[in-house]
């Protein structure tokens, strides 16, 4: 019932799961992308998080950071919520919904980040927040122009040839996605590494990833 | 429509000039956080000038989004600023001590008798003006629970929507009524929320 349109991005489709008119699927690309943000997820649920050691410049002191327990924990939850929310984007078929989990990495992502008293990282957060929430005007903006355009989300009719999105949604699309999962790339990366936790702010960088590569394989194949 | 979307665009394109323009010129942070959030209701605009029944259904999760993005950011800058919870309440009058009760009372069971999304914010403005006079200590966690179950509920409905049509009166009932609740209790959350701990 369900043919994917284009098959020389992503490839056929492997599996369909049909929620009324939203059909969630995997191709070989997806499938791909999704098995490894299931991997980075479940490393952020069985990993034990790092203890940070500061070195002093000059001599062989060194001295611990004490990290408080509540805090690793949100910010594992902010993680796990952040895996959960990268597979959502990989496997929807709706732009609107694509869009949704993205907003969501970038609410997570300030989450993630947001989990450490130091007065950097939290101004650092603060930034990436004021980026995320502009960002949003793109990406939504962009969802509704491609509504408007050509009166359907649905990627399975999007991706047919007799659709033509304007290249402007699809400029906005990119725009959005950017600045809410891509922002520590160019804000904040230096401030972000430097908050303790690794496995968990390695989550960061893994959703912006793999945001990235779908929403250069929506925008191709739209 | 043909006319009133191009029109849209443009009051939208000068809009977001300005909106952007005094982003920039802005240095003070909490100026800039009440920007962002202007801005982000151009996102809003942008959804509501298609003009359907399906721009309408999408309105809601954007907004949705923005108002959690924007709890998150001014978290981070209560935060980032090392502000405290005021030790006594910054004003109190008269009717705050007489009338909490009976208001919120009031407020609350006309929000049941409307049901669905509008008595879920009516049920909340009673639940909001309560806190604000009584103080709001400890019961967050029972109204986190209550509006996590209550979302249980309103995808259960769902379900039933999409796999038993036939019960459709009976997903409507739960649908609505935990609707409410959910609403409600996210709604009471906004403005009450303080961080909890001394450090915050």
């Amino acid at each position: 019932m369900f043919d994917l349109p284009t098959t020389n991005i992503g490839g056929p489709e492997l599996f369909v799961l049909e929620f009324g008119d939203i059909v969630a699927y995997f191709s070989p690309y997806t499938a791909a992308l999704f098995v490894f943000a299931l991997i980075f997820t479940v490393l952020a649920i069985v990993s034990r998080p790092e203890r940070q050691v500061d070195f002093a410049f000059g001599g062989d002191a060194y001295y611990t950071k004490e990290v408080e327990a509540n805090l690793l924990r949100f910010q594992r939850f902010m993680a796990i919520a952040c895996g959960l929310a990268t597979l959502g984007a990989m496997v929807t078929g709706d732009v609107f919904n694509f869009t949704l989990f993205a907003s969501l990495v970038g609410i997570t992502n300030i989450g993630i980040v947001a989990a450490y008293r130091n007065r950097h990282v939290l101004n650092a957060a603060f930034q990436y927040g004021i980026v995320v929430m502009l960002a949003t005007v793109p990406l939504f903006g962009g969802a509704a122009i491609v509504l408007a355009s050509t009166g359907t989300l649905s990627m399975w009719e999007l991706f047919t040839g007799a659709v033509a999105v304007p290249l402007f949604a699809k400029a906005f699309l990119v725009l959005g996605v950017m600045g809410e999962g891509m922002a520590p790339f160019y804000i904040a990366k230096a401030e972000i590494t430097r908050a303790q936790g690794a496995p968990f702010v390695l989550m960061v960088h893994v959703s912006s990833l793999l945001l990235f590569l779908r929403v250069i394989e929506i925008v191709l194949s739209m | 429509m043909e006319i009133a979307y191009p029109v849209g665009l443009v009051v939208f394109a000068a809009a977001i000039i300005i909106g952007f323009t005094a982003l920039v010129r802005e240095k003070d942070d909490l100026h800039r956080i009440l920007l962002t959030d202007l801005a982000e209701i151009l996102a809003l605009v942008l959804i509501a000038l298609v003009a359907t029944d399906l721009a309408e259904a999408l309105i809601l999760p954007g907004l949705v989004v923005g108002i959690s993005e924007l709890m998150a950011v001014s978290e981070v800058y209560i935060a980032k600023e090392g502000l405290r919870a005021p030790q006594e309440p910054p004003f109190r009058i008269e009717v705050m001590d007489s009338a909490p009760g009976i208001l919120a009372l009031i407020l609350v069971a006309y929000g049941i008798v409307l049901s669905g999304f509008t008595g879920g914010v009516i049920a909340a403005v009673g639940a909001v003006f309560y806190f604000m006079c009584r103080g709001h200590i400890e019961q967050f966690e029972l109204i986190e629970t209550v509006s996590g179950y209550a979302w249980a509920f309103w995808i259960g409905a769902f379900f039933i929507f999409m796999f038993l049509p036939g019960y459709w009166f009976f997903a409507v009932m739960i649908a609505g009524g935990a609707i409410l609740i959910k609403v409600m209790a996210k709604m009471s959350l906004v403005g009450t929320m303080r961080g909890g701990g001394p450090d915050v």
